[in-house]
């Protein structure tokens, strides 16, 4: 008999029962691949890092001699380390199918000695033939290089010249951040040994594994020239730009959950409303509570399993295709944990049976015959429009609309908060995105605003005049300046690897200097005030933190093994090499002898063209440097930070991608149901002379102002939600005080206007609907 | 008299599961304007089909019916919407009403959406308030409509019908889920407004209501079998001699 009522009902309600499928189908489909993404994320980089065999610590010397010295050090505290060998190349010397290898930072060849890197396929590589070579993924996926399988690279060294093949691209741990400034070409040892034997620059780098708490100490107490020197967490946080994604895949996937919460606990509370009737007979003809109850649970526990089969089947692929707008730079194992799927497909199932016992508890305290009405036992004496047609000067389908959602508004309660998780799914990152590509970042990377970079990196040498080097290179662009009547400060600035101490906290840094017509005032500081003498500087909240120093005290900097004295007056911040950075005064001339490298040459318009003079300026200094790159100050960091921008630019568009469909699925289904549920009210307005137009613009106008709250409330929780979600990530990379680039038309025109308009075109073409409803339906209403 | 309404050969046939069901057969008959007339019949005749199907509220297989000299067979649904909206007034047996409004915006909803009358909103409310108190219904303007008894809230739903000023009202057994007070009542309102010149076409199974009318279609397997004229009624006096006539009159057709 049960059986029977069972069956009819799933025949007869069809139309919801199928609804109520869907959105178990995307509801298990989200919660499994979320659940299984969110997993493979958060374990992501250590796990990589631990099959790339990423060391405690890495550093490289500048002098060749010192790593005997350290090798000796090593073997008598017993600790491991690996010799990973590099050799410096000039990226004019770099020929890729015939072009110049165009990139920001240092390039250099080395081989598999000393590392574990990985193929496309994610196999660890084992060993390269000569004449091959491999690019790490970051490079070999960027637009500034036409990289390709089989493509051809010419290396030059001197009189040594030879043709590679490229066999593809990397995973490599140490070299695949763009925030380490660095890459290599992985070549095979005979090829590697054909270049370093005729030349000097063979640098020699060190990888080592010890857990020892005391090595740091005893490592600093060596004073060795290091080119750089860095632990196991200042690689994974070279890492962070591209986590940035990652965590953003991770916010998608929890929001998806939430929105499945949330769709689920609509539908089963919009299913069961409508039973109440059925319910309301059974119990006036004497069927115990528990059985009703029970008929239910079997009914929605029949139609949770078939959801959550399929909606497991399609959590795979789906999983899959998040996971892979997360950079190819990482190395993501797992992804498709059957039994963690599985588990969560049976959650799903118990958590629709949880919500549909709690909704159905109802049916123990309600009588029969408030049960058949509905649920309403009519003994209610509050108005429930709040708002009156006789008084609001709204047109009755606006009106009609404008009251639904007041009068019931907890219905409408799972839209809103669905529409506005999707819409902070949209704003927060476009404002991240935004802020990474702004011309003000220039900032945060310790240089000044300016209006032009020419990309043209000077390589320095102990041998050189390196100080008069700049200065020249400066003066002949003022030059060519002053020739064509332009008014402009050009500077440039240097950057250099010294060890600042503390008392007895040490660390090594970057130090910078500007160099041309730039004073310690154009950057901006957090606390205190610019240096103002030689023997004053700032340094960043990290530096500070780390060696425990603050505004006034005295810190001892090294550079090339002469000590001096400072005096700190000002905390500035940079993303820098995570947040090292200490500024120099202007005129405190730091040995240039010992130079590390420099930005772009910078141009700065004291005249302040328009945005059409600024090009024609552009275009005029291109014909003097023809071998330079040219930026603005915003496209220079995304150069430097190897397109991070771009991208989550991709990234963007996938999130938008994934809130319009849920967004139009939302709408969809929920017309649907609401069409259901609504039947007899549309066919009264029918019957009294509503034209099916008016009635789907009523319905087409609910989603939309539900929508428009959604993007009010969106609005106002994005700022305080990006404090919280974003700025971490922020701080993480060593920018302590950050002003979100908020582009207003596109965050709160353009992209709610694209939500708005596929939502409201979801729910119209689902109000279509509303024509099969003929006015007569009123009297065959249940 | 002129004709409001004009039916010739309405046919209406449904097909479930592939079963074609012939609801009305070929009926024929007229309504004068002023005229108050009930449609009768044992269950499963025809009857309320047969007032949809007039009304414009459903459509039909075969025939003509013609509405102020005008066909509406075939009119497209936005021509019937403005017809219902701005000629006809419905009454239902089971008082529909929009629960998120309440009973005077539910009465002033249709003339708002008509805009026929050419009127402010505040002078559209005033008309319904003014309805409302003639139907003595005016206490529960604001009220939400589960808070008011079923004959005040069918008294709402003839205020609501009047609204437009229709040509012609529509009612499906109005009377049909009221007590006999209630029932009387609101059957009281009803010949008032016919008194006052509005044509009425209603269903019902009751001969106190239908006795109050002015004219009875007898209707049996979608057949218009008899009908039987009435004097207008005029006062309650009369009454019991109208029913004891049409039930002699229903019992020939086989009632």
């Amino acid at each position: 008999m049960y059986r029977n009522i069972l069956m009819k009902d799933l025949k007869r309600k069809k139309t919801m029962n199928f609804i109520l499928l869907i959105f178990i189908i995307l509801a298990t489909m989200f919660i499994s691949s979320s659940a299984d993404n969110m997993y493979t994320i958060a374990t992501a980089i250590d796990r990589y890092f631990e099959k790339a065999g990423v060391p405690d610590y890495w550093f490289a010397l500048i002098e060749k001699q010192e790593a005997e010295r350290f090798f000796a050090f090593a073997r008598e505290n017993d600790y491991e380390y690996r010799k990973i060998s590099l050799m410096q190349l000039d990226t004019g010397d770099i020929l890729i199918d015939g072009e110049a290898f165009d990139y920001a930072n240092t390039a250099c060849l080395s081989t598999l000695e000393g590392s574990r890197v990985f193929d496309s396929e994610s196999n660890p590589l084992e060993r390269i033939a000569d004449g091959e070579i491999y690019v790490t993924s970051n490079i070999f996926h960027s637009d500034k290089n036409h990289f390709y399988e089989g493509g051809k690279v010419v290396i030059k060294f001197g009189e040594t010249e030879r043709e590679f093949t490229i066999k593809g691209y990397v995973k490599d741990a140490l070299f695949g951040s763009d925030m380490i400034s660095m890459t290599r070409f992985l070549v095979s040892e005979n090829d590697y040994k054909l270049f370093s034997e005729a030349s000097l620059n063979d640098i020699d780098s060190v990888a080592v594994y010890t857990k020892d708490s005391d090595y740091l100490r005893r490592f600093q107490a060596l004073e060795l020239s290091m080119i750089f020197h860095v632990d196991y967490n200042t690689i994974k946080l070279m890492y962070v730009m591209d986590m940035i994604i990652a965590a953003i895949l991770l916010v998608v996937s929890i929001c998806l959950i939430l929105i499945s919460m949330v769709i689920l606990h609509f539908t089963i509370g919009f299913t069961i409303s409508g039973e109440f009737r059925e319910i309301g007979v059974m119990k006036a003809v004497g069927i115990p509570n528990g059985k009703i109850r029970g008929l239910y649970l079997v009914k929605y526990l029949a139609i949770s399993i078939v959801g959550a089969v399929i909606g497991l089947s399609a959590g795979f692929p789906f999983g899959r295709f998040l996971l892979e707008s997360v950079s190819d730079n990482i190395l993501l194992t797992g992804g498709g944990h059957v039994l963690l799927n599985a588990g969560c497909a049976a959650a799903t199932v118990a958590v629709i049976l949880g919500f549909c016992y709690f909704c159905t508890g109802k049916v123990k305290k309600i009588s029969p015959v408030a049960a058949i009405k509905n649920g309403e036992s009519g003994e209610r004496f509050h108005g429930k429009g709040v708002i009156h047609l006789n008084r609001a000067g709204l047109a009755p389908v606006w009106f009609l609309a404008v009251n639904d959602i007041l009068s019931s508004i907890r219905r409408f309660l799972s839209m809103i908060v669905i529409f506005t998780l999707g819409i902070l799914l949209i704003i927060i990152p476009v404002n991240t995105i935004n802020t990474l590509q702004s011309d003000h970042l220039i900032n945060w990377f310790s240089m000044a605003e300016s209006d032009l970079v020419i990309s043209q990196e000077v390589l320095f040498s102990p041998e050189f005049d390196n100080k008069k080097m700049i200065e020249d290179k400066l003066e002949e662009v003022r030059e060519i300046l002053h020739e064509n009547h332009i008014e402009a400060k050009v500077f440039q600035e240097i950057l250099f690897r010294v060890n600042i101490s503390h008392g007895d906290l040490k660390m090594s840094s970057f130090a910078f200097s500007g160099v041309g017509d730039v004073t310690t005032e154009s950057y901006p500081y957090i606390r205190g005030t610019a240096p103002q003498s030689e023997n004053e500087i700032a340094i960043s909240y990290l530096i500070a933190e780390r060696i425990g120093a603050d505004i006034g005290d005295d810190v001892e900097i090294n550079l090339g093994g002469e000590t001096k004295k400072y005096t700190v007056t000002a905390i500035n911040q940079s993303m820098n090499n995570l947040g090292e950075c200490i500024r120099f005064y202007q005129n405190a001339d730091p040995n240039y002898q010992y130079a590390a490298g420099s930005f772009g040459i910078q141009i700065q318009y004291t005249d302040h063209p328009k945005k059409s003079e600024l090009e024609e300026r552009k275009e005029l200094l291109m014909s003097y440097y023809s071998d330079a790159d040219f930026y603005t100050a915003g496209e220079y960091i995304s150069y430097m930070t190897g397109d991070v921008a771009k991208q989550l630019e991709s990234v963007k568009s996938l999130i938008l991608g994934i809130v319009l469909c849920i967004n139009i699925l939302v709408a969809v289904l929920m017309e649907k149901s609401f069409l259901a549920k609504e039947k007899s009210e549309i066919a009264i307005l029918k019957a009294v002379g509503f034209a099916n137009a008016s009635l789907i613009l009523w319905q087409t106008i609910r989603i939309g102002l539900v929508l428009c709250i959604s993007i009010l409330l969106g609005t106002l929780l994005s700022a305080p939600l990006s404090e919280i979600s974003v700025v971490p990530v922020f701080q993480m990379m060593g920018a302590y005080s950050i002003e979100f680039e908020v582009i207003p038309f596109e965050v709160y025109v353009v992209y709610p206007l694209i939500i708005l308009a596929g939502t409201a075109a979801g729910a119209y073409l689902s109000a279509l609907g509303i024509g099969s409803i003929r006015a007569s339906e009123t009297s065959n209403i249940e | 008299m002129s004709q409001v309404l004009e039916v010739t050969n309405l046919c209406k046939t449904y097909v479930v599961n592939k079963r074609q069901n012939n609801v009305l057969k070929n009926v024929n008959f007229c309504i004068s304007e002023g005229e108050m007339v009930a449609v009768m019949g044992p269950s499963g005749s025809g009857k309320s089909t047969l007032l949809y199907t007039v009304s414009g509220m459903d459509g039909i297989t075969a025939g003509e019916v013609r509405f102020c000299g005008k066909n509406i067979a075939g009119r497209s649904e936005k021509e019937l919407s403005k017809l219902r909206l701005n000629e006809m007034g419905f009454i239902f047996q089971q008082m529909y009403m929009l629960k998120n409004l309440t009973v005077l915006d539910n009465i002033i909803l249709p003339a708002c959406q008509s805009g026929k009358m050419k009127e402010s909103r505040k002078e559209t409310a005033a008309r319904g308030r003014d309805l409302m108190r003639k139907l003595g219904i005016i206490d529960i303007a604001d009220n939400d409509i589960n808070e008011v008894s079923g004959g005040q809230l069918q008294r709402a739903c003839i205020c609501r019908s009047m609204m437009n000023h229709p040509k012609m009202i529509f009612a499906d057994e109005p009377t049909g889920a009221l007590n006999r007070t209630a029932s009387n009542e609101v059957m009281e309102e009803l010949a008032k407004l016919n008194a006052e010149g509005t044509t009425i076409m209603l269903v019902t199974h009751d001969v106190k209501v239908a006795a109050k009318c002015t004219r009875v279609l007898y209707i049996v397997d979608g057949n218009i079998k008899g009908e039987h004229n009435l004097f207008r009624y005029t006062s309650s006096g009369e009454l019991r001699e109208r029913e004891r006539k049409l039930n002699g009159w229903l019992m020939e057709m086989g009632w």
